[in-house]
């Protein structure tokens, strides 16, 4: 029963090891990712795996509220993809509409000088 | 005894099948070149991985309220998932601007994409061009 034990907790610790040098590999590409939809991405998966590591300590430690962490965990960061999605929409769709405009004023600038040439 | 390995056994395997599919979705998401392509190995380990990482501690865990909880954290996901990645597949469609870009394959010598240049850069020097002729007119 003891030696069952000691391999629990063996492979637990081993799973939690692995899974933090996954996060470390995903915080790299969050960084380097060139735009901002490859950093939301890294950014979920750098969640789903702490979710998994909080579901592996509520085992090991055999502490039952850890499993309610996960699950808030969860849906808050499903938030968080979501607000931070709209939010990058929204700018782009605003820098968009600014460039629109000051292209339009350029044009009509230009168009009111040649009228102004050709008389 | 025995059983008590054969579920331990069962719960390792699930936990090593579900750490060998992270590690491919991580492997997959700094390898790919492209968001979309990113896209799709995340998603593996949003949906297998967390299931078979979980499974191993429910079986771990025998039935209880805490692994109703566990199961429960996986259907949340496998509703959550889908969304979060049809979000950020909407958000990279309205803002890659080279996307329906068509690529060229070549026979001879592998592979070689035809990619002109961003359509944003050429509105700015346009645009740098027109003020420019603007300033030189007005300067005459």
């Amino acid at each position: 029963m003891e030696l069952i034990q000691q391999a629990y907790n063996v492979l637990m610790t081993a799973v939690i090891i692995i899974l933090a040098a996954l996060i470390i590999l995903s915080i790299i590409r969050s960084i380097l990712g060139p735009g901002i939809s490859d950093r939301i991405i890294a950014v979920n998966m750098i969640g789903t795996m702490v979710i998994m590591i909080t579901a592996v300590f509520s085992v090991l430690l055999n502490e039952n509220y850890l499993v309610d962490v996960c699950l808030i965990y969860a849906m808050i960061s499903f938030l968080g993809v979501v607000v931070l999605c709209k939010v990058y929409t929204g700018v782009y769709l605003q820098r968009k509409q600014m460039r629109a405009d000051l292209a339009a004023i350029e044009d009509n600038l230009k168009r009111q000088e040649e009228e102004e040439v050709e008389p | 005894m025995i059983g008590e390995w054969i579920r331990f056994g069962i719960s390792a395997g699930c936990m090593v099948l579900g750490l060998v599919f992270m590690v491919s979705a991580v492997f997959g998401v700094n390898r790919f070149h492209h968001a979309l392509n990113r896209m799709h190995a995340a998603a593996l380990g949003d949906t297998l991985g967390i299931l078979f990482v979980i499974l191993g501690l429910i079986v771990m865990r025998g039935f209880s309220m805490d692994s109703l909880k566990l199961s429960m954290v996986i259907v949340f996901f496998w509703i959550a998932s889908p969304v979060s990645g049809h979000m950020i597949s909407r958000l990279e469609a309205m803002t890659d601007e080279r996307l329906g870009e068509i690529m060229v394959l070549e026979r001879n010598n592998g592979i070689r994409v035809d990619m002109p240049d961003e359509p944003k850069g050429e509105k700015r020097v346009h645009v740098k061009k027109q003020k420019k002729e603007g300033k030189a007119d007005g300067a005459v």
